[in-house]
C-alpha cells in the first residue's frame, strides 16, 4: 500500500516536473506571469513580468501537482493525502531546482543559449530564479513547488472532510433549487410574460452595447459573428447532411470578391452599392455549391473532404494567379471597398456594421433552426445517419445533399459580404485552407449540428484568440491543449446536439382511433 | 385480389463470376403474404435488393403492376409504393422514433425548405398530421411512450418493429421484411407473427418475407418460394414445399429426403 502511495506520487511529481520544465523552456511562466500582472494592475516593461508573479506561478503548478497527487488516495486519511501531495509537489520541485541550476550557471557564465532556445535570454533565466542570488533562486525553485505541493495535498485533504463536503453539497442544493425555481416560474403560465421580458432584455443589450463598449471589442465581436454565419452555414453540410466539405472557405471568398469587384474604385470600379453586391454575393455562392456539387454526389467521406479542399484551395490560386490581376487585383488584393448605406445615409461606422453582422447572425440561426426542425432537417439527418437506407426511405438524396450545399454555401457567401466591406479589404490570403480548417473545428469543438455549440465554438476558437493577445506565440498550444481535453471530457463537443422533444398529443388508446391511419390516400 | 403486384421476369444477378440470383420468376398475388425462403446464401436478400432498386438485375425485368421498375432509383421505387426492412437493422439511430417514422413518410409530404423558413399554412398542416400519423403507426406497431426516445437506444425487439413502422409511414402497398423475427424468443416472434397478419388484414399491404423460422412461415404464408445456390427450385403453398424433396434435400444435403421420411415415420409411430 505505502509503495502504491510513493509511485503514484512520484509518478505525479514527474509528470508536473517534466511540464514545468517544458512550459519554462517556452517561457510560458513569464507570459502567464504577464497576465496575472495585467489582471492586477501592476504596469511591467517588457515581456518579463515582476518575480512575484513568476512565484505565484509556480506556487499555482505545485497546488494542482498536490491536488492531483492527493485525489489518487482511496483511504480517507489526512495524513496520507498531506504526503502525497508533498511527495509530488518534492519531486516537480527537484526537477525544478536541476533547471534552475543549469539556469544558474548559464547566467554566472554569460552564456546566451538564444541560438538553440529563443525564449532563454539571461533576463529570462534571472527572473526564473526570481532575481535572487543564484543559490537562493534554486532553492526557492525547490521550495515553492514543494511548498505548494504540500498545500495542494492538504486542500484535497480539507475538501473531503465531511463538513466541507456538506457545505458544498448545500451550496450545490441552493442553487440547483435555485435554478429549478426560474424554471418553474418561466416554464409555468408566466412563460410569455419571461419571454418576452428575457427578448426585451437580450434586445437591448444587442442594441446598446455595440455603442457602448468601443471600437476594438466591436471589431472582436463581429468578427466571432462572421465566424457564428460561417459556423451555422457549414453545419448545414457537416453536421446536419453529413457531408465533410473541407473547401468551404471558397464561398466565403466568393461572397467577399463579389462584394469587393462590385463596390471598389479599382480594378473596375463599378460601385453598384452594397444591398446590390451582397444579394448577388449570397446568389453566387449558393450557385457555386451546386456546381461543385453536381460532381462530387457520388463521393462520400474522406474522398468529399479531399474533393472540396482541393475547389478551396483552386479559388485561392486563381485569385492570386498572375492571369486574373487585371480582374481580381491578384495578390494585392482589393481595396477601398464602399460600406454600406442605409436610406442614402451611409451605414459604416463600426457600430452600424456591429448591427449589420448581429443582423445577419440573427437571419442565419432563423433560418438555421427553422430548417434543421422539419422535413428537409429530417432529410438531412437521415442521410447523414445512412444514405442508402434514407434513399430507399424515399429521400431523393441528391437533391437534398445539393440543397444542403447550396444553402451552406448561401450562409458563407452572406458572410464574406459583410466581412469584405467591413474591413474595406480582400485579398486571396484571407481565404487560405486554414480559415476551412478553423471553421471546422469551431464546429467540432462547440457540437456538432446545433447554434448554442456554434457560438460558443466562435467564441473559443476567433474571440479568445483575440483577446488574450498576450497568448499570440501560444495559440497553437492553448488550441492543442484544449482540443485533447475536450476530445477527452467531451467527444461530442462543448455542448452535444440533442434530437428535439416534439410535442405528443394525446395518446390514441383504442384499436378503433388506430383504424383511422387510412391506408388509402 | 387476382391481380400481381409484383412480377419478377428471369431476374439475374451476378456478381464477378458468382450468380447471386439465376433467372427466378415470381409472381406475387396482391394481398398475399409471400415467402421466400432457402439456406444462406441462396441469394433470398439479393433477389429482396434487385426489387427495391438497391441492385439492377443483369437480365430479366421487375414489373409492379405491369410496368418495368428495373433499373429506377431506390428513393422513386420507395415512393410509389415499396418500402423495406433489413435484415441488420438499419435505424437512423441518433434521430429519435417518432423521427425515423417521420421520414418514412418523407415521400408523401410536400412541403419543401421554403415552407420551412417561412412557416407556411402546408407545413404547419403537414408537421402536424405527420406527428399524428407517426404516432398511430408506432401505436400499431405496439410501441407506446417511446416516441422521443433515440432510435438506438431502444431494445432489439423494439428497433426490429420500429423498421416495421417507419416503412408503414410511406403507406407502401408492398413491403419486404427481411428476416423480421430474426434473434427474437418465442413471444416476440408470436408477436411478430400476428403484426405481419395484422398489416395485411387491415390495410392490405402485399407483404413480401424472408424467413427461417419455419413455424412462421408455414403459419402465415399464402405462398412459399425456395431459393438454392440462386435458382428457384420449388414455389406452392406450404404444404406442398415441406413435402418436396428438393427442399428438404437443399436444407438437409443430399439423401436428406430419405432421412426426413425415415424420421417421420419414427415419430409417427
Amino acid at each position: 500500500m505505502n509503495k502504491t502511495l510513493l509511485s503514484q506520487s512520484l509518478r505525479v511529481g514527474i509528470t508536473f516536473g517534466v511540464i514545468h520544465l517544458f512550459l519554462l523552456l517556452i517561457g510560458f511562466n513569464a507570459m502567464l506571469g504577464s497576465l496575472f500582472a495585467d489582471i492586477a494592475r501592476v504596469k511591467q516593461s517588457g515581456s518579463i513580468p515582476a518575480s512575484i508573479f513568476l512565484v505565484l506561478y509556480c506556487a499555482l503548478l505545485g497546488v494542482w501537482a498536490g491536488y492531483s497527487a492527493a485525489k489518487k488516495e482511496d483511504a480517507n486519511v489526512f495524513g496520507r493525502k498531506l504526503v502525497r501531495g508533498l511527495i509530488a509537489g518534492t519531486v516537480a520541485g527537484l526537477i525544478s531546482a536541476v533547471v534552475s541550476i543549469i539556469f544558474a550557471v548559464l547566467v554566472t557564465n554569460k552564456i546566451d543559449p538564444r541560438k538553440y532556445l529563443a525564449v532563454l535570454s539571461l533576463d529570462f533565466m534571472r527572473a526564473s530564479l526570481f532575481n535572487l542570488p543564484v543559490v537562493q533562486g534554486v532553492a526557492a525553485n525547490f521550495g515553492v513547488l514543494a511548498g505548494a505541493g504540500l498545500a495542494g495535498g492538504l486542500l484535497t485533504a480539507l475538501s473531503s472532510f465531511s463538513k466541507v463536503k456538506h457545505a458544498w453539497k448545500n451550496f450545490a442544493g441552493l442553487v440547483k433549487g435555485g435554478l429549478e425555481k426560474i424554471r418553474y416560474c418561466t416554464s409555468g403560465k408566466y412563460h410569455l410574460l419571461f419571454k418576452i421580458i428575457f427578448l426585451v432584455v437580450l434586445a437591448a443589450a444587442i442594441f446598446f452595447l455595440p455603442t457602448k463598449w468601443g471600437s476594438y471589442w466591436n471589431y472582436v465581436i463581429g468578427t466571432v459573428g462572421i465566424y457564428v454565419i460561417l459556423g451555422l452555414g457549414l453545419n448545414l453540410i457537416v453536421g446536419l447532411s453529413g457531408q465533410l466539405v473541407l473547401g468551404y472557405i471558397a464561398f466565403f471568398a466568393i461572397g467577399a470578391y463579389t462584394m469587393a469587384l462590385l463596390n471598389a474604385p479599382e480594378p473596375h470600379n463599378l460601385m453598384w452599392g452594397f444591398w446590390p453586391a451582397l444579394a448577388l454575393g449570397v446568389v453566387l455562392a449558393a450557385f457555386a455549391g451546386i456546381l461543385l456539387g453536381l460532381p462530387l454526389m457520388r463521393l462520400r467521406g474522406d474522398y468529399l473532404a479531399i474533393v472540396t479542399l482541393g475547389f478551396g484551395e483552386i479559388i485561392r490560386i486563381l485569385l492570386k494567379s498572375d492571369l486574373m490581376t487585371s480582374f481580381t487585383g491578384g495578390p494585392r488584393g482589393i481595396q477601398d471597398i464602399k460600406g454600406p448605406t442605409i436610406f442614402g445615409q451611409p451605414f459604416n461606422t463600426d457600430v452600424n456594421f456591429m448591427y449589420l453582422i448581429i443582423g445577419g447572425v440573427l437571419i442565419s440561426m432563423f433560418i438555421y433552426n427553422r430548417l434543421k426542425h422539419s422535413r428537409t432537417g429530417r432529410a438531412w439527418l437521415s442521410i447523414r445517419e445512412d444514405e442508402t437506407v434514407a434513399r430507399a426511405s424515399g429521400v431523393n438524396t441528391v437533391k437534398y445533399k445539393l440543397l444542403a450545399l447550396a444553402l451552406g454555401a448561401a450562409f458563407a457567401g452572406l458572410a464574406g459580404g459583410i466581412f469584405a466591406s467591413r474591413n474595406q479589404f480582400t485579398g486571396p490570403d484571407e481565404h487560405a485552407l486554414m480559415a476551412s480548417i478553423n471553421v471546422l473545428s469551431l464546429i467540432i469543438v462547440g457540437g456538432m449540428g446545433n447554434i448554442p455549440g456554434t457560438i460558443l465554438g466562435a467564441f473559443a476558437l476567433k474571440g479568445l484568440p483575440e483577446i488574450l493577445r498576450e497568448f499570440a506565440n501560444f495559440r497553437l498550444l492553448a488550441f492543442g491543449a484544449l482540443l485533447v481535453v475536450m476530445m477527452l471530457s467531451r467527444p461530442e463537443g462543448l455542448i452535444p446536439s440533442r434530437r428535439p422533444t416534439l410535442q405528443i398529443p394525446e395518446d390514441p388508446q383504442s384499436d378503433e382511433e388506430n383504424k383511422e391511419v387510412s391506408h388509402v390516400d | 385480389m387476382s391481380t400481381n403486384i409484383i412480377v419478377t421476369n428471369k431476374v439475374t444477378k451476378i456478381f464477378g463470376g458468382l450468380t447471386a440470383v439465376n433467372q427466378v420468376d415470381l409472381e406475387v398475388k396482391e394481398g398475399s403474404i409471400f415467402s421466400i425462403i432457402g439456406p444462406n446464401g441462396a441469394g433470398k436478400t439479393t433477389l429482396f435488393n434487385c426489387i427495391s432498386g438497391f441492385y439492377t438485375p443483369e437480365h430479366g425485368d421487375v414489373l409492379y403492376y405491369d410496368v418495368s421498375i428495373r433499373g429506377k432509383a431506390t428513393n422513386n421505387i420507395a415512393s410509389i409504393g415499396i418500402s423495406r426492412t433489413y435484415q441488420n437493422i438499419r435505424l437512423f439511430s441518433n434521430l429519435t422514433a417518432i423521427e425515423n417514422v417521420m421520414v418514412g413518410q418523407h415521400p408523401r409530404l410536400k412541403e419543401n425548405w421554403l415552407d420551412a423558413v417561412v412557416h407556411s399554412p402546408r407545413f404547419k398542416r403537414e408537421e402536424k398530421t405527420s406527428i399524428l400519423e407517426g404516432i398511430k403507426w408506432l401505436n400499431f406497431v405496439g410501441l407506446r411512450g417511446i416516441a422521443n426516445s433515440p432510435a438506438g437506444s431502444l431494445p432489439y425487439g423494439a428497433q426490429r418493429k420500429l423498421e416495421i413502422a417507419r416503412a408503414l409511414g410511406s403507406k407502401p402497398k408492398l413491403l419486404l421484411l427481411d428476416e423480421p423475427t430474426a434473434g427474437m424468443n418465442p413471444q416476440e416472434t408470436l408477436e411478430m407473427t400476428s403484426l405481419i397478419r395484422k398489416m395485411r388484414d387491415q390495410f392490405n399491404i402485399t407483404i413480401i418475407l424472408i424467413e427461417h423460422d419455419m413455424h412462421v412461415v408455414m403459419g402465415i404464408s399464402d405462398h412459399v418460394a425456395v431459393l438454392d445456390f440462386g435458382n428457384k427450385i420449388a414455389e406452392g403453398k406450404p404444404a406442398e414445399i415441406q413435402s418436396d424433396e428438393r427442399v428438404i434435400e437443399a436444407y438437409l444435403g443430399p439423401g436428406g429426403a430419405a432421412l426426413a421420411e425415415k424420421y417421420r415415420r419414427k415419430k409417427a409411430s
